[in-house]
């Protein structure tokens, strides 16, 4: 659950002025004296080059373990890897259930891996000052790929936003050339149909057709919803923050939206777009649209409700949809059908809220001392940045996993399956050869990232990829001693304003005490925190404008 | 108060009652019959629910149909689990940490206990004292780390079984237990010349059975649940012992995106967490619940064993 | 059956006769460390490789901790950057959710440990009672069952109970109530998890407590039935007294040990809305961790906490030695 709020700590919404950062602080005199360090590296390599070490090169990678895909080590993935690259991975081996502790007890005993992949921004902050992790932006010039995508995708906001406070960014994210919002909302389609109402475009569109519902089946909660581990109401409350211009609420909270029309943070939790949220959902549980549990069951309840026919949306993404809900209700609702609806418009208009960076890949400071450093870094250029890398990683070997015919297009061979693709296949893509790895394969082109998707995902696509992107906030990087006494602010206010949101909503508190709850949240240092940020803001700004 | 007495358990109509039985004692017995089987319901209920559902398919469960019995009944999840060869690689490793770690214990512990409990020894609350202090104090996640891999007991048995050798809650208990064995038993073979090794060994631990019993049943269940200094000490997935297997396995299932790479379709995810969740209790149960009978043996009642004069 | 040890007479100079034993202690706190040694090295050697354990594996570590006086930062030195003295002591004694959760600490624990200890006792008591051997020892067997269960499961199985369709919210409509939504109010969440504490570990605290009762001496019951006792009497004069060193080691080490609220189990059950009364400071600094990596703060709070236990437990030992003459040391 934790790794959910993660992924989505990288939303950013809100309008803000594109600030461009070409040039900026990459330059450093430390990049001159790599003469020791090339051995195994290419001497010429750049965009379109197949990265291949010229002595045989081995890195040590932490690596995640999903139970899914258990590490095997004779995966046609790693001989291929070291046939194409000449590079052998050493993996320190972690299980996903607990990854993040050991990862961060990893690197502060300075036992990390070189590679440490798997890293949500901003989890790589906290590594920064100790200097235990690389600043990878200094080192740019070693990965062509990278540079290439950055700017053929328009992706330097997105990496600008990395950057600490010395200008430099400390992890290389996934990135993605257009964004992919999973997450939205689920409804029972069989329902939408017998009561002839069309598909909810638009929030108050959304709570009409709760209210149909509920007028046909009136001992019903028509949405009862779940993700409210740790953070209630996740998802709902997230989707509801993007489409009114915050940044992120529920599980990706996040405590200042950047206002581009007063061009300075706010608090998201005191602002007004907040309140107008907090409104809506009071509605809804006032009329006995939305159940009350929501925002305190687990998963399973919720999951229980929908399939008993107890309720009819819940949030979901295109996993839980085919993984979960659909199987949920073969048995006692075979006629019901679900479906994503296109992520609501709200107050901002129709956008697409997911951001273009993915989890990514920290580098320990140790790597630089290596003679094999140089190499490394063409490799992690070439296997998670170049087209033909991501195209390996996900796809696997041409001819024996998969088959590409003259447009392009590939296909699975017969006897492979994955995702259920291919049903009869007697050997899976991920568990027995070792591809389409959470840790390898992500982020890319458009089409790349949707070459696994199914046909209704890809309609769904279709429409947000069709909507604008978010624009990014600008970078606003504290100091070490402004992080620390900010991250002692953070924990009480997050507190308070969840426990408020829940108790507006439910009804325990009345909304007209809005005014008293901000100045309670002042109380709390709020307005210290926001003069914090924006002074961050400003001072960035001057450095690195 | 000690007698020559044999060591059978103790018949099965106690010598506490006296030929008539109070009216008042008769109903407190319907009372405790009524209380005790409150016990086994409320506590047994919910493992059968647990072993009903992992026998159970997912709809049935997430529908809420599973109570006592499995609805669509099914092995799957079971076969599931048990034919991937890491489980058994992993459940063998369990064993044997627990089986080293429960013996290196109890030996540390045994001994230290048993100096403790002898009053008349110099220095005895200096040693009480560092080990009580230790339940309160301790350092941290990333000092232990270093600690454990400086001495190069990483990726070995030993990374388990020294770190938590002594649980100090457990030593206090036995010392408590030896300091009430009757001094006279242990100047009585002083006298016929044993020394404190044979002291130990022969008079001491012989009377002990029950709280030795209990003491391997703490430390060996404790180790074997334990998944943490496993998962902090080891490199590599065919060292860690079946909780962190099971442990990763819970994470998987409710993990409902999988970022890049995606979880199977319906047919891919065999079992849903519920089932998975279910299963892994039970695995993990019933080795414990196979062993305790043998265990319970040794709390016999009315043990008391040698030949003292006087 | 008799053990006849037949030992080799090994007449050492180590164990002069009537030396041996504890019952001329005023004698004995004369003694130089020369003469101990002298004495009873058999004894101090069998300590050695525990004292060695304790020294290497938890007074080592222990230096770690220095990092609650200096800045810590996660893969720098390990004993931390530079000395910032009461820094973080006084960061979290002016934080007034730190006091909350104090508070809420204290109060969870004490309320455990009210209804956790004694219980066990009762059940052992009546356990006791039984007259077939083989019905108690299965009423024993599974009284601990949930004590295997992990707390994720638990805390799933409580929520469920609990919940507005659960079975005591059935219940309650039964009675012609309406359904509380328990787990969203935080005057509810002190029953709840005391109420599965209990249910959770009342069956594996017998354990001890029926080890104890087996050593009590079947002869002094019968000594107490001639004089005219009956069962309760019996109970309270015999049984009772019986297991009462048990009973006061474990009540001295619980006191102690009584801050240490279910981490896990808080984590699975609580909600914002249930911050108040829930939120304890392991889960707190759970949530502060997630966001700022603060191993100094973090180390700062363990120690108050250490310190607290410590001193508790050297306070019960102390009033139990002079009330009751038991004590753990």
């Amino acid at each position: 659950m934790v790794q959910l709020s993660r992924r989505h700590l990288l939303f950013a919404a809100g309008a803000a002025a594109v600030v461009s950062m070409a040039g900026c602080g990459d330059d450093d005199a430390d990049n001159k004296d790599l003469a020791d360090n090339r051995v195994g590296a290419m001497d010429k390599y750049g965009v379109g080059d197949q990265f291949k070490a010229t002595s045989a090169v081995s890195f040590s990678m932490l690596y995640n373990n999903h139970p899914n895909y258990p590490f095997k080590d004779d995966w046609l993935f790693w001989s291929e890897l070291l046939k194409r690259t000449g590079v052998k991975i050493e993996p320190v081996a972690v299980p996903l259930s607990d990854y993040e502790q050991k990862r961060s007890v990893l690197i502060g005993a300075g036992d990390a891996p070189f590679i440490i992949p798997k890293t949500y921004h901003p989890q790589e902050d906290a590594y920064v000052s100790s200097g235990a992790i690389l600043p990878v932006s200094d080192y740019l010039d070693l990965m062509p790929h990278f540079k290439d995508r950055i700017e053929k995708w328009n992706l330097q906001p997105e990496i600008d936003s990395l950057r600490q406070e010395d200008g430099k960014f400390y992890l290389l994210p996934g990135l993605h050339e257009k964004p992919w919002q999973d997450y939205t909302l689920a409804v029972r389609m069989d329902i939408l149909e017998e009561l002839k109402i069309a598909v909810p475009t638009t929030w108050d569109e959304v709570y009409d057709m709760l209210k149909a519902m509920k007028a046909a089946y009136p001992n019903v909660y028509p949405l009862s919803d779940r993700f409210g581990k740790p953070n209630p109401a996740g998802n709902l409350l997230n989707m509801l923050a993007v489409s009114h211009g915050l940044a992120g609420a529920g599980w990706a909270y996040q405590h200042t939206s950047w206002d581009a029309n007063a061009k300075k943070f706010v608090y998201t939790g005191a602002s007004d777009k907040y309140k107008a949220m907090l409104e809506f959902l009071h509605k809804l549980v006032d009329e006995k649209l939305l159940d009350p549990e929501t925002f305190t069951q687990t998963d399973d309840q919720a999951r229980q409700k929908l399939a008993s026919g107890k309720s009819f949306v819940i949030s979901a993404n295109a996993q839980s949809i085919v993984n979960d809900y659909r199987p949920d209700m073969a048995k006692s609702l075979p006629n019901a059908r679900m479906a994503k609806i296109p992520f609501p418009i709200g107050p901002v208009g129709p956008i697409n809220p997911a951001s273009r960076l993915e989890n990514g890949v920290m580098i320990s400071k140790k790597a630089r001392d290596s003679k094999n450093f140089v190499a490394m870094m063409q490799f992690i250029d070439w296997l998670w940045y170049s087209d033909a890398g991501q195209e390996f990683a996900r796809w696997g070997v041409e001819g024996t996993t998969y088959t590409k015919d003259s447009s392009g297009k590939r296909t699975l061979t017969p006897d492979v399956d994955v995702l259920g693709l291919n049903p009869k296949g007697t050997k899976h893509l991920q568990k027995d050869f070792g591809f389409y790895n959470g840790i390898f394969a992500y982020g890319g082109h458009l089409e790349l990232v949707q070459s696994f998707f199914s046909a209704e995902e890809m309609e769904f696509q279709k429409v947000l990829n069709e909507r604008p992107n978010v624009t990014v906030a600008p970078p606003h990087p504290l100091s070490d001693t402004e992080r620390e006494q900010v991250t002692l602010w953070e924990t009480p206010l997050k507190d308070y304003v969840y426990q408020n949101t829940l108790k507006f909503i439910l009804g325990q508190r009345p909304l007209g005490e809005w005014d008293a709850y901000v100045t309670e949240l002042n109380g709390k240092n709020m307005g210290s925190y926001v003069d914090v940020v924006n002074k961050a803001y400003d001072r960035y700004q001057q450095k690195h404008g | 108060m000690v007698t020559l007495d044999t060591s059978t358990p103790a018949p099965a109509t106690n010598r506490r009652h006296g030929p008539h039985t109070s009216r008042g004692y008769r109903i407190f017995r319907v009372v405790n019959a009524v209380v005790l089987t409150g016990v086994v319901l409320v506590t047994l209920y919910p493992f059968v629910n647990i072993v009903a559902r992992s026998l159970s398919d997912n709809a049935s469960i997430v529908s809420g149909e599973v109570n006592l019995i499995p609805r669509g009944f099914n092995v799957a999840a079971y076969k599931a689990v048990m034919a991937d060869p890491m489980f058994w690689t992993n459940y063998r490793n369990t064993l044997v940490y627990t089986a080293v770690a429960t013996a290196v214990s109890l030996v540390l512990t045994t001994c230290y206990a048993y100096v403790l409990s002898k009053k008349h020894l110099k220095g005895r609350t200096a040693l009480v004292g560092i080990a009580v202090f230790t339940m309160f104090f301790s350092g941290g996640l990333i000092p232990n780390y270093i600690l454990v891999t400086s001495l190069g007991l990483k990726n070995t048995v030993w990374a388990i079984a020294l770190p938590n050798a002594i649980s100090v809650f457990n030593l206090l208990v036995m010392k408590a237990f030896f300091e009430s064995l009757p001094v006279e038993l242990e100047e009585a073979a002083a006298v016929d010349g044993l020394n404190t090794y044979g002291i130990l060994l022969r008079i001491v631990l012989p009377l002990s059975k029950a709280v030795v019993a209990t003491m391997f049943l703490f430390y060996a269940v404790s180790f074997w649940n334990s998944w943490f200094a496993a998962f902090l000490y080891m490199d590599r997935m065919d060292l860690f012992p079946v909780t962190v297997y099971l442990r990763n396995l819970i994470a998987g299932a409710t993990d409902a995106t999988s970022t890049g790479g995606g979880l199977g379709s319906a047919s891919d995810v065999v079992q849903s967490a519920a089932t998975i969740q279910s299963v892994t209790i039970v695995l993990t149960v019933l080795p414990i619940l196979a062993v305790y009978p043998f265990i319970q043996r040794y709390f016999v009642s009315g043990v008391m064993l040698g030949a003292v004069k006087g | 059956m008799t053990t006849s040890d037949t030992v080799s007479p090994v007449a050492g100079p180590e164990s002069p006769p009537g030396a041996a034993s504890g019952t001329r202690r005023r004698r004995a706190g004369r003694r130089t460390w020369r003469q101990a040694l002298r004495r009873d090295w058999q004894l101090y050697s069998l300590a050695i490789l525990p004292l060695l354990f304790f020294l290497i594996f938890r007074y080592l570590p222990m230096l770690g901790n220095v990092i609650a006086f200096r800045r810590f930062q996660p893969g720098g030195s390990v004993f931390g950057e530079r000395w910032v003295g009461l820094r973080y002591l006084r960061m979290f004694l002016s934080d007034p959710t730190f006091w909350d959760v104090f508070t809420n600490t204290l109060v969870l624990g004490a309320l455990t440990l009210l209804f956790c200890f004694p219980l066990p006792i009762v059940l052992a008591l009546l356990l006791n009672e039984l007259r077939s051997r083989r019905l108690k020892r299965f009423v024993q067997s599974v009284s601990y069952l949930p004590h295997f269960l992990s707390i994720v499961i638990v805390a799933a199985m409580v929520m469920q109970l609990v919940s507005v369709d659960g079975a005591v919210n059935q219940f309650v409509r039964a009675l012609g109530g309406e359904a509380v939504p328990f787990l969203q109010q935080a005057g509810w969440f002190r029953t709840i998890y005391v109420s599965s504490e209990v249910w959770q570990t009342v069956g594996w605290g017998t354990i001890l407590y029926l080890a104890a009762l087996t050593a009590v001496d079947e002869d002094l019951y019968e000594a107490a039935r001639i004089d005219g006792a009956n069962r309760w009497r019996q109970t309270w004069h015999v049984t009772l007294p019986g297991i009462r060193p048990t009973m006061v080691t474990l009540l001295i080490l619980n006191i102690g040990t009584f801050m240490a609220v279910g981490f896990e189990k808080i984590l699975l059950l609580y909600n914002p809305l249930t911050y108040p009364t829930a939120d304890v400071i392991s889960t707190y600094l759970f949530r502060v961790g997630i966001v700022s990596s603060n191993f100094s703060y973090a180390a700062a709070i363990g120690l108050f906490e250490s310190v607290i236990g410590l001193t508790l437990v050297l306070s019960a030992n102390a009033i139990s030695r002079r009330t009751v003459g038991t004590s753990l040391w």
